[in-house]
């Protein structure tokens, strides 16, 4: 049995939590499943779709996001100013270029629910483009989620040790020209 | 006939879910009799033996006892949230009475209607309810960007 007493088992069990993840070098769908998830307040057990149980969700570094293929310059994203010939088309570069966040923040509100909740979700959605967080967000954070891809190493963050121990495939010629 | 048409609340609680202290909800209760009539006697008895206990032993409470000509003896509890309930005590014997006394001034006032989604357990967690730090893995110091634990 827990040494609570009943009042602080109640704040206890509906408190907010406050999620940090790190979005550097992660593709944003992946970051946004994770976000609407814990914005609905899914991952626990006392959710339920009346009692507004969401956690915050703190997403830094959004400016070194990754996508994946040709999405930088295929992915286009659309908006309508409401005056004719108003139908604006963005590349995601561009759009990113404009605004580092706005791509995070668009593929968490798709993924949200289409009701009246998702306003408030989103207002829960903390978003930087750079890994610096003001004070009080930083004193507020209780979990870091691991991030849902393996960063890959560049090759200048290998020493040279582990460049000479990595095995060749073949053994180049003396006179072998590498371009 | 289904349920569906009949009123309806979901389930709540004046205690805000064991957050606050308990306050007796009954405000105010007033016994209507008649000094003569057949039909209020056993009130009469409750009166002469009981009601003076009662009103010591709840403080918070008002005791009315006042006498009408009435045929119908009544007793009239109102609730800290505004509700009114009146019960008749017709031709009850004192012991009756007493124990409607004591069971009013122990509701809440809520309406006693249909609940909705009466969740309920007759086998509560011995490991004790669910609050967010449960199976999370322990952390020392506050939490922060990786890049700057390194450092």
């Amino acid at each position: 049995m827990s040494s609570f007493t009943k009042s602080a088992q109640q704040w206890a069990s509906f408190a907010r939590s406050w999620f940090l993840i790190d979005a550097r070098m992660q593709p944003p769908g992946k970051i946004a499943t994770m976000c609407s998830v814990r914005l609905q307040g899914k991952h626990k057990p006392i959710y339920h779709a009346l009692s507004d149980c969401g956690d915050h969700v703190v997403i830094m570094n959004t400016r070194h996001i990754a996508f994946s293929g040709n999405k930088w310059e295929q992915k286009v994203y659309s908006s309508h100013t409401g005056f004719p010939g108003g139908f604006k088309q963005v590349t995601a570069a561009q759009l990113h270029h404009k605004d580092p966040t706005a791509i995070i923040k668009l593929a968490v509100y798709g993924m949200l629910p289409r009701n009246l909740h998702r306003r408030t979700m989103m207002q829960r959605l903390h978003l930087f483009p750079d890994d610096v967080l003001p004070d009080d967000v930083l004193q507020n954070l209780t979990e870091e989620l691991p991030q849902p891809r393996a960063v890959p190493r560049k090759l200048s963050e290998y020493t040279q040790e582990e460049r000479d121990a990595f095995p060749m495939l073949w053994t180049p010629p003396e006179d072998y020209r590498m371009k | 006939m289904t349920s569906r048409g009949t009123p309806s609340r979901f389930l709540q609680s004046v205690l805000q879910n064991g957050v606050g202290r308990y306050v007796c909800q009954l405000k105010r209760i007033s016994l209507i009799f008649s000094k003569k009539a057949q039909s209020s006697l056993g009130v009469r008895e409750y009166i002469e033996e009981g009601v003076v206990d009662f009103a010591k032993k709840n403080p918070g409470t008002v005791v009315y006892v006042s006498p009408q000509s009435c045929r119908i003896p009544k007793i009239v509890a109102e609730y800290l949230n505004g509700n009114v309930r009146e019960e008749i005590v017709t031709a009850k014997p004192s012991r009756e009475v007493a124990a409607l006394v004591q069971k009013l001034s122990e509701q809440s006032g809520l309406d006693i209607i249909r609940i909705r989604k009466p969740f309920h357990t007759s086998s509560p967690s011995v490991q004790g309810q669910w609050h967010p730090f449960t199976n999370r893995p322990p952390s020392i110091g506050p939490i922060k960007p990786q890049d700057s634990q390194a450092q």
